[in-house]
């Protein structure tokens, strides 16, 4: 079954900054749209509602002007202006005259009545309104000291006994030619007289608040949508702002509780025409925005995950590949090579994970076979350490029964080996002094000379002080070996080996002769470049087949774990002969002697 | 890694309260217009019908010119003759939309006392007596004239009577056809040329019979005055009765005059006796000054201007007196009496120019006018600031009509005035 593989690590952080990234662009590209559109939509509106109000303004001058027009055919008619004169109007013309202002050229007139200077009342026929009533209704006052102007003004209907509140229509009518008492003209308007003003365009009213103000601040009219309610405190501000002389478009644009306010003030009238846009219409328009962006800002975040995924796949797998395959590395499978073809530098990581694999697995056996070896070491040495005092004792008593029997070789032999054996066993340590060392050399050779009866001669020349000179014990010993063995293979007798040591440019050389068959150039140009190489190769070059040579890979070996790859192990071929020279660093010698 | 996560957060909270704060920014600023600091003067000045001229149209370009920054004369052009824009006056006022500044206020004598009495027009006694200058510049008798029956100016006047004066332009062409070589100097010379003309087959006068009979009463009213009784009768305002020698007299010449007119006269204004006499119909028509600047150009040669007989000249200086409407702002008012003061001034200026001139620097119309004005013996009042109203407006054309059909009696028309006095006494 497949396992699902679940996005982390790398993937993960690249995903979550992506995404962090793409909230941020979005918040600000949210904020920046946002911004910019509540501004335009805001000056869109404003402009939008201020052209409305102004343009119901001036509509609400018309109105006003119209009934100046209507009021004023009314004040020059030749029978009101008769109704004024001394002489009066007959019966008859009377009755015209209550019927011509039924005909005045005026919308959603309620009713009128005109009052000559006779105290003669002129109204609908059917309408019952008598003097008294009229000169104590108090409609008088209303028209103030204008001489004859259009007076509009909200009142309980005091007049026609209906005491609803309705706007009324006022003007003093004055003699065209004398200087005589004034008459009175008053027209009770109905609701949809100033109804009709905000339903210019329906276009534009669904969404605000409109209505008509009069001067003393008592909203004669209104259009408000269903969700608005005009609050208190946005009454009052309305009043405040409506209460001011000009004319015109007074207030553009100005806040108040719930929304902007515009209002126009009729010049002559002193109504004003209000408009409100409510808070809500402002961002009414920005909610179908927001459902566009939501809908972009979805498929964009969708896109980057899809990206952000296929992206990051492409830079992880092969990461994934290098991180399972160090994860499922045991440490014994050196043959999980992995093969990446990216075209990126993992490509270049993958390689070198390859190589350094091939590293530690040469490493790996190189630690196996050197600690394979150093058991095998330890365990000669265990062995050899058995009993060497059982050793000596034994030799002791060979040597009482040789001279017993008068054996004077045996004798020699067997002090040899005493002391070979003691520098060899007894001493412990790896590091001995050179006098010791060339104690244990000698040893040897005499051995060597009573096994090999004239085969060769030796001498030692030393320029150092051996006592006060330290160095790694049996490394002479196992290079004469080697030269009696390979050396004087081939010959009898009359050998020769010289063991020279002196000090050389801060090097300790320690140089052994041997008069025997030179060694081959290739043999002594392979051991020679080892100094370089693994210690384990050394081991396959100087031992191909484990049995020769071991003496030789063990000195070197030593040497070079002793005092690493400053020392010079060499074997060099003469005419008559071969060499081999070692080199210590001095300072490392003195550090031992220290 | 931390100190990276501060920086995207500050700067993001630098980008959001930069936005927020470019988003609280008022967009819409509450901002009045600003007002102009020129005053405006709304006034209505005439165009002739007949000439198309623009009247007082200089007066009202100077005055701009010179208060230029500070007032402005707003003018409203309307074509229409005096005697509509009277109509309309009263129209205006009874509907409350007269302009800041108005004029032919006393030709009609109950129009002025009801305008008087309503404080509807500005008393400019206060301004006239605290202003030396101003009031230097006005003639006495101009100042007399525009004085109130209370003892208050509520007329603007003008500086002189000296164009106020009206007389009789005559056809030099059509007088010489007729062998007639200058005007007549006395009144029975007059009837005389008004025969020799007729003789000849060419109408003596331009009439007409409506609006308050203009020309027919500018000639009948100087034709009275020719004796102190007739001029004293003149100068009666709102006379009781005409049933007197001079009402007789009056009414007679009014009859004898429609018999050297025109048929088209009655029923006609004064646009029909104008057009009569510039197409060479009718050889004289009375009028004032005023009419010389719109006589067409090609008659400037052919007609001349004369006193009346005897020297007679009809002035009024106070028909020349304008005023202010009351119901307008201080504000405006203020500059409306400045530009009474300017008009005052810029007339000043025109009698100085005028008269300055030698006589043989001064041609046609304006050398005859310069004559009959220096050697005028009478001023006769106007009768339209001096007669009721109902007698104008009403019966004069009524009457008028009448007589010039010979449908009435002289005395029938004493009645007909006699009646108006009473009809206006009880409007009173």
């Amino acid at each position: 079954m497949r396992e699902k593989r679940k996005i982390s690590g790398f993937q993960k952080k690249y995903l979550v900054y992506t995404l962090t990234l793409l909230f941020v662009a979005l918040l600000f590209t949210s904020v920046g749209i946002t911004g910019y559109m509540y501004k335009n939509q805001t000056s869109i509106i404003t402009d939008k509602y201020a052209f409305y109000n102004e343009k119901a303004g001036i509509s609400l001058d018309s109105l006003y002007h119209k009934t100046e027009e209507v009021t004023a055919d009314c004040i020059v008619n030749n029978m009101v202006q008769g109704s004024l004169s001394s002489a009066g109007l007959s019966d008859v013309e009377k009755n015209s005259l209550s019927k011509y202002f039924a005909y005045m050229n005026l919308d959603d007139i309620s009713e009128y009545c005109y009052v000559d200077n006779k105290k003669n009342v002129y109204t609908r026929s059917y309408t019952k309104l008598s003097y008294n009533t009229f000169s104590t209704s108090g409609f008088i006052d209303k028209l103030g000291d204008s001489y004859a102007k259009t007076i509009w003004f909200v009142s309980e209907d005091k007049l026609f006994g209906t005491n609803e509140k309705s706007l009324y229509i006022g003007r003093k009518v004055h003699s065209q030619n004398y200087a005589q008492k004034v008459g009175y003209l008053f027209i009770k308007m109905n609701p949809e007289f100033l109804k009709g003003l905000m339903d210019v365009d329906n276009s534009y009213s669904s969404d605000v608040a409109t209505g008509i103000i009069d001067p003393d601040g008592y909203i004669v009219a209104t259009s408000y949508p269903d969700s608005f309610e005009l609050s208190k405190k946005a009454e009052d501000e309305l009043r405040l702002a409506a209460a001011v002389e000009e004319a015109g478009p007074i207030v553009k644009n100005k806040s108040i509780s719930g929304g902007k306010l515009f209002v126009y003030r009729q010049k002559e009238s002193g109504f004003s025409f209000f408009t409100i846009i409510p808070d809500s219409t402002f961002y009414k328009g920005l909610n179908n925005l927001y459902k566009v962006l939501a809908i972009i800002y979805l498929v964009a975040i969708i896109c980057a995950v899809l990206l952000s995924i296929y992206m990051s796949n492409m830079i992880t797998r092969p990461i994934r590949v290098l991180n399972q395959a160090m994860e499922e590395f045991n440490g014994d499978d050196f043959g999980h090579i992995i093969e990446l073809n990216t075209n990126t530098e993992l490509d270049n990581i993958g390689k070198a994970y390859n190589e350094l694999l091939d590293k530690i697995k040469s490493l790996l056996e190189e630690v196996k076979a050197q600690q394979k070896e150093l058991r095998h070491g330890e365990l000669n040495m265990l062995i050899s350490q058995i009993n060497p005092h059982f050793i000596y004792n034994t030799l002791d008593t060979i040597y009482m029964l040789a001279r017993i029997n008068k054996e004077e070789t045996t004798m020699k032999m067997i002090q040899a080996l005493s002391k070979y054996l003691r520098l060899s066993l007894s001493k412990g340590s790896e590091i001995v002094t050179l006098e010791d060392e060339l104690e244990n050399v000698k040893s040897y050779m005499q051995i060597q000379q009573i096994r090999n009866e004239n085969l060769f001669t030796y001498s030692v020349g030393c320029d150092v002080d051996p006592k006060k000179t330290y160095i790694l014990k049996l490394i002479l010993q196992p290079i004469v070996e080697n030269a009696i063995k390979y050396g004087f293979c081939d010959i009898y007798e009359g050998g020769k080996i010289d063991i020279k040591i002196w000090e050389e440019s801060k090097m300790l050389v320690l140089s052994v002769y041997n008069s025997g068959k030179s060694i081959d150039e290739d043999k002594a140009t392979l051991i020679n470049s080892l100094k370089n190489k693994p210690i384990l190769e050394g081991k396959t070059a100087i031992l191909p087949n484990e049995k020769n040579g071991y003496g030789i890979y063990n000195v070197l070996t030593r040497l070079r774990l002793m005092y690493g790859e400053d020392i010079e192990f060499m074997f060099k071929p003469e005419e008559d002969g071969t060499s081999c020279i070692i080199k210590i660093p001095k300072e490392s010698v003195r550090n031992e002697e220290g | 890694m931390k100190k990276a996560k501060k920086i995207i957060v500050k700067t993001a909270l630098v980008f959001l309260l930069t936005m927020l704060s470019a988003c609280g920014k008022k967009d819409v600023v509450e901002e009045k217009e600003e007002t102009s600091q020129v005053i405006k003067i709304p006034v209505i000045f005439t165009v002739d019908p007949t000439t198309g001229k623009k009247n007082n149209y200089e007066l009202a370009a100077a005055f701009n010119e010179a208060y230029e920054g500070k007032y402005y004369l707003d003018v409203s052009w309307v074509l229409e003759t005096e005697e509509e824009y009277r109509q309309n006056l009263r129209r205006m006022n009874v509907t409350d939309t007269l302009p800041a500044i108005i004029y032919d206020v006393c030709t009609v004598p109950s129009f002025y006392k009801m305008m008087v009495e309503d404080e509807r027009i500005e008393n400019l006694t206060p301004y006239i007596e605290s202003d030396p200058e101003w009031k230097e510049m006005i003639e006495p008798a101009v100042l007399k004239g525009c004085t109130y029956e209370n003892g208050n100016i509520y007329l603007g006047p003008i500086s002189t009577a000296a164009f106020t004066c009206s007389g009789m332009f005559w056809n030099e062409d059509l007088f010489r056809a007729a062998g007639i070589e200058e005007f007549p100097k006395t009144w029975s010379d007059f009837w005389k040329v008004c025969d020799k003309l007729d003789a000849k087959g060419i109408i003596p006068l331009a009439l007409h019979t409506e609006g308050t009979g203009w020309a027919p009463m500018l000639i009948s009213t100087a034709s009275i005055a020719d004796t102190d009784e007739g001029l004293a009768f003149m100068r009666e305002v709102l006379p009781d009765t005409y049933d007197t020698k001079s009402g007789r007299k009056l009414v007679t010449n009014i009859q004898k005059l429609f018999q050297y007119t025109t048929k088209d006269a009655i029923h006609s204004d004064y646009d029909v006796a104008y057009s009569n006499f510039f197409t060479g119909t009718a050889a004289m028509i009375p009028n004032g000054y005023w009419m010389i600047d719109q006589v067409p150009e090609k008659w400037n040669d052919r007609v001349r201007f004369s006193a009346f007989p005897e020297n007679t000249m009809v002035a009024s200086p106070e028909t020349f007196g304008w005023a202010i409407v009351s119901s307008y702002s201080d504000e405006i008012k203020e500059a409306a009496v400045e530009f009474l003061k300017f008009r005052t001034r810029f007339n000043k200026g025109e009698k100085e120019n005028f008269f300055a001139k030698e006589s043989n620097q001064t041609e046609g119309l304006y050398k005859d006018y310069m004559h009959a004005f220096e050697s005028v013996e009478r001023i006769v009042p106007n009768y339209q600031v001096k007669w009721n109203s109902i007698l104008q407006e009403k019966t004069l054309g009524k009457a008028l009509a009448l007589t010039a059909d010979n449908s009435i009696s002289p005395d029938e028309f004493i009645d007909m005035m006699n009646e108006s006095v009473i009809e206006y006494n009880k409007e009173q």
